[in-house]
């Protein structure tokens, strides 16, 4: 099971401005998206998921083990993290040996890296640019490129710090059909997100962020209905369930497909 | 977050100077102690200077950068100690070591020169933002492309060393091993470098193309943003030093 356990979780950066005060949360299979306005602690919280920080006080358990026993790096074989912009890491100047470099490091073989690879880079479609230098793709294929580099890893749990950031409507297509895949081969999808749309969509499990402290939790359905909680975190309902509720439908949307059945039937009736 | 500037934010008088008064500071008390080469004065300057640090609360910040240059001062005294060609006077010898009273002085004196130009400039820098210290020089009369050099240079090193650390995070998170033997931070050379050296170029680029949208090279007249600081004693403070270093000119031509 790939489950995280995060007990009284403290983080500061510098001691007096507490960024997390007392994080308790359970992380299991559900894809899980993450929400709360900028500078609500999120980017820390996984930071610290991928121990490249460490509690101040508290504990994170990952499957029973405490991530304060491993470095960031002898972590990567379990989690992989993909950051927000990609071009804090791309050094190889070409797309496969910039791919290939995380799975190496973990320990795979030259065959097993370039497979692992290639297969990323598919899920991405940017197999045909296998020699292309990184510099000479667009910001949005790049930070394609940098999820194929974790994904190529091939961990049990994923993470995400904002990957809709600079996509289009295909890139968002295409994020959620990995994201979908990632789940049906049973992994851990945890994602920070600023579109709640795409999270209301996407994701079974929501927690909100605010002010370094879990505001809501819960199956993306009960999160969203509340639309107070969302206001006191400075945040507002997805887009479909905004337009549900001007239409005074009964009951909670949150996917197109939810709401034009419903409007169907309606008319139909 | 790494902080951006060394400038320390308190309240004190030496705060409340302005910028070109303490710069003046500098090169006043610089040039006096290469004006009256004796030591009783050049000790007293730079115990002004300490003097200086201690009122602007700042005493603590110099302490590393003091440390730094205790080499270089080791070096003086050993060197100047044992080879200066005036030396005549032994002062005292540890085995065949033998210290000469003459290059001792003189050892004392570079020294003292030293500090006192360190903790001159520390007043500056540790109680200046430098920004602010830019707008007055430009006011002044300087080139704003100058301005904009020495700015950018003060702020090269905290930029690279927070992209610096984003890159670490990201080459870790990817099963990168930074710290260890000399071997593991050969191998972890390239994947650190490569997006730091790229990226600074870039937003060097960046940089450049927003200055000149924003009309950076236009050759009418400028304003300023921020209103003129009131500072307090200006003129005085000014004055004295301008006197200062008048008088020990004078000192110099007539002894």
């Amino acid at each position: 099971m790939n489950t995280i356990q995060v007990n009284n979780l403290h983080f500061s950066y510098t001691p007096g401005s507490s960024v997390l005060n007392g994080i308790d949360l359970e992380l299991d299979q559900q894809t899980t998206a993450i929400v709360g306005q900028n500078g609500a602690g999120k980017s820390t919280f996984v930071k610290l998921l991928k121990g490249l920080l460490y509690p101040t006080k508290g504990e994170i358990l990952f499957k029973g083990k405490n991530t304060r026993d491993y470095t960031a790096a002898s972590l990567a074989k379990d989690i992989g993290l993909v950051f927000q912009n990609p071009n804090d890491q791309i050094f190889k100047n070409n797309v496969i040996s910039e791919v290939m470099f995380g799975p190496l490091n973990i320990g795979q073989d030259d065959q097993e890296a370039r497979h692992n690879a290639i297969s990323a880079l598919k899920k991405v479609q940017l197999d045909d640019k296998l020699d292309t230098n990184p510099y000479d793709l667009s910001l949005s294929e790049r930070k394609m490129i940098s999820i194929a580099s974790i994904l190529a890893m091939n961990t049990n749990i994923v993470i995400f710090d904002e990957p809709t950031m600079g996509q289009d409507f295909a890139g968002k297509e295409k994020l959620k059909e990995i994201i979908w895949d990632l789940r049906d081969q049973g992994k851990l999808i945890i994602c920070i997100l600023h579109d709640m749309d795409f999270a209301a969509e996407v994701f079974e499990r929501t927690i909100v962020f605010n002010q370094g402290n879990v505001l809501a939790d819960g199956p993306s359905r009960e999160v969203f209905k509340q639309k107070n909680i969302l206001q006191q975190a400075h945040l507002e309902q997805p887009s479909i369930t905004q337009i549900a509720n001007e239409l005074g439908l009964d009951g909670n949307y949150l996917t197109d497909e939810e709401l034009i059945q419903a409007l169907k039937e309606k008319m139909t009736s | 977050m790494s902080t951006m500037t060394l400038y320390v934010d308190k309240k004190s008088f030496i705060h409340h100077v302005a910028p070109l008064t303490k710069l003046l500071y500098v090169m006043v008390s610089i040039a006096i102690t290469y004006i009256i080469p004796k030591l009783e004065f050049v000790l007293f300057v730079t115990l002004t200077s300490l003097l200086i640090l201690a009122i602007g609360k700042v005493f603590r910040k110099i302490l590393p950068i003091l440390a730094l240059s205790i080499l270089l001062i080791i070096s003086i005294i050993i060197v100047q100690g044992f080879f200066h060609p005036e030396n005549q006077t032994v002062l005292y010898s540890i085995g065949f070591i033998t210290f000469y009273k003459e290059g001792l002085t003189f050892a004392a004196l570079l020294t003292l020169r030293v500090l006192n130009m360190i903790m001159s400039f520390g007043i500056l820098i540790l109680t200046t933002k430098h920004d602010e210290l830019v707008e007055d020089l430009i006011k002044k009369g300087m080139s704003p492309k100058i301005g904009y050099v020495l700015l950018s240079v003060l702020q090269l090193i905290p930029q690279m060393r927070a992209t610096m650390g984003k890159i670490t995070d990201a080459q870790r998170s990817r099963g990168m091993e930074t710290e260890g033997n000399l071997l593991v931070r050969v191998k972890a050379f390239f994947p650190l470098i490569v997006p730091v050296v790229l990226n600074s170029l870039h937003n060097t680029r960046e940089r450049a193309i927003a200055l000149e949208v924003r009309g950076f090279n236009t050759k009418m007249k400028k304003t300023f943003l921020n209103l003129s600081k009131e500072y307090q004693y200006t003129k005085t403070i000014q004055s004295i030093l301008w006197a200062i270093l008048i008088v020990t000119i004078a000192w110099r031509i007539l002894s």
